[in-house]
């Protein structure tokens, strides 16, 4: 099921890049996010050329091997790659499913677009936005409670987007009609 | 109807449990993307990841806050450096203890000739690590006895031999001191004297006034006074380079 929706998918490179670009946006993010402040300065500094202005950034991608445990840096490739899948599939079921909008000559599809995100159970979208919501909730305070200090979300992320994957596979490969 | 049967518990279930579980599922996302990194929290304060991530000048802002080197600080290398590398650390801390051969190896390719000096500060994070406050003060009492030189020996020894974590054993901090050539007996003294408390204190203070909320915690300040902040335990490379800019006064 899988397989075959992501041949059907994958075949046109558009979405590849796709899931490429962002599932590198992804890895950036988790990895670069506790340095925002100083990529700010160095990128805002006008004394600092394009060279460094671009190699202090890319060095710090190695901290993925530096700053990491072996599981949250696992989890992290795992997150950013099932995340750029998943997104070029909810991609591609979207523009199917505007296609089938258009066809049915509905105008205010919106709705139905919005629900097909929430009906296929995409639960990378949105989390990106969550992210910088979480700290309002102080929910770095559990982390001591928890045995792998917050490892355990990365692991269940996993799962979630394995999961998330699987269901979007399954619309993808349903026909566009509907059922009796 | 069909629905007209089912408890009301059901429909709603019926009706909610998609929206819901997908965000529950975007919050677990979330919270796995913010605390993959490594740096770790301190208690009160979110992780950096987790913030709403201030601008450039309000960073640089906060790291005017730093307190300015002191003799009651911990130099490695060149007082009179151009460019200083204040480093706020957890002795229990599994990053920190990555983190100490990085800053070995910026004072060996740097500190020889007088470039740069490495400023140690304290930043025990209570609520992860039981054990590194009295390790914190246990560096003071080595410092105390023996100036910067035991300081520094007594500080490598630990990071050498913890594991990490609250790993090490209580004994094992007289032990360091021995082997460093400390005074045992004045030594466990110190420990629990309360001397150093107050300065253990500060110092953490001093990194979460300058937007520390993770360890290690270090501040890179050039021969201009610019400052730049670098947060968890980071590869050479990245040092390297901030050295650089530092050294360049940009």
């Amino acid at each position: 099921m899988l397989f075959q929706a992501g041949k059907k998918v994958f075949r046109n490179p558009a979405y590849v890049l796709g899931a490429l670009v962002v599932s590198l946006a992804v890895f950036a993010l988790a990895v670069l996010l506790p340095n925002s402040g100083l990529i700010g300065i160095v990128a805002s500094s006008p004394d600092i050329p394009l060279s460094q202005k671009l190699g202090i950034p890319l060095s710090l991608l190695g901290s993925i091997i530096t700053n990491f445990t072996i599981l949250s840096a696992l989890s992290t490739i795992a997150i950013a790659m099932l995340f750029g899948i998943n997104v070029a599939l909810v991609v591609y079921f979207l523009r199917r499913k505007i296609g089938e909008v258009k066809q049915m000559g509905i105008t205010n599809g919106f709705l139905g677009i919005t629900s097909g995100i929430v009906g296929i159970g995409c639960a990378a979208c949105g989390s990106l936005l969550l992210t910088s919501v979480l700290s309002l909730f102080g929910a770095s305070s559990i982390l001591a409670f928890l045995p792998l200090a917050g490892g355990e979300f990365s692991i269940l992320a996993v799962i979630l987007l394995v999961i998330s994957t699987h269901t979007i596979a399954k619309q993808i490969q349903q026909p566009g009609t509907c059922n009796v | 109807m069909e629905t007209d049967n089912k408890p009301k518990l059901a429909v709603a279930l019926d009706k909610y449990s998609t929206p819901v579980s997908v965000l529950v599922g975007a919050i677990i996302i979330a919270l796995a993307l913010t605390y993959s990194g490594g740096t770790l929290p301190q208690q009160g304060v979110a992780a950096n990841p987790g913030q709403p991530q201030p601008d450039a000048a309000a960073v640089q802002k906060q790291l005017e806050n730093i307190a300015p080197v002191t003799a009651e600080d911990h130099v490695r290398g060149n007082p009179d450096a151009p460019v200083v590398i204040v480093e706020y650390s957890d002795t229990e801390c599994p990053f920190c203890k990555r983190f100490h051969p990085t800053m070995l190896q910026v004072m060996n390719e740097y500190g020889a000739d007088g470039k740069v000096a490495w400023v140690y500060r304290h930043f025990p994070l209570d609520q992860l690590h039981k054990k590194a406050r009295t390790e914190a003060v246990a560096l003071e009492c080595a410092g105390d006895q023996g100036g910067d030189d035991a300081f520094w020996k007594y500080t490598d020894r630990l990071y050498e031999v913890t594991p990490s974590n609250d790993g090490l054993e209580a004994s094992q901090l007289p032990k360091i001191a021995g082997e460093v050539g400390l005074d045992v007996a004045a030594f466990n003294t110190c420990l629990t004297s309360g001397k150093f408390d107050a300065h253990v204190e500060a110092d953490a203070k001093n990194a979460s006034a300058t937007g520390g909320s993770g360890t290690p915690w270090s501040v890179i300040i050039g021969k201009n006074g610019k400052k730049y902040p670098l947060s968890g335990a980071q590869p050479y490379e990245s040092v390297k380079q901030l050295v650089d800019l530092a050294l360049q006064g940009k």
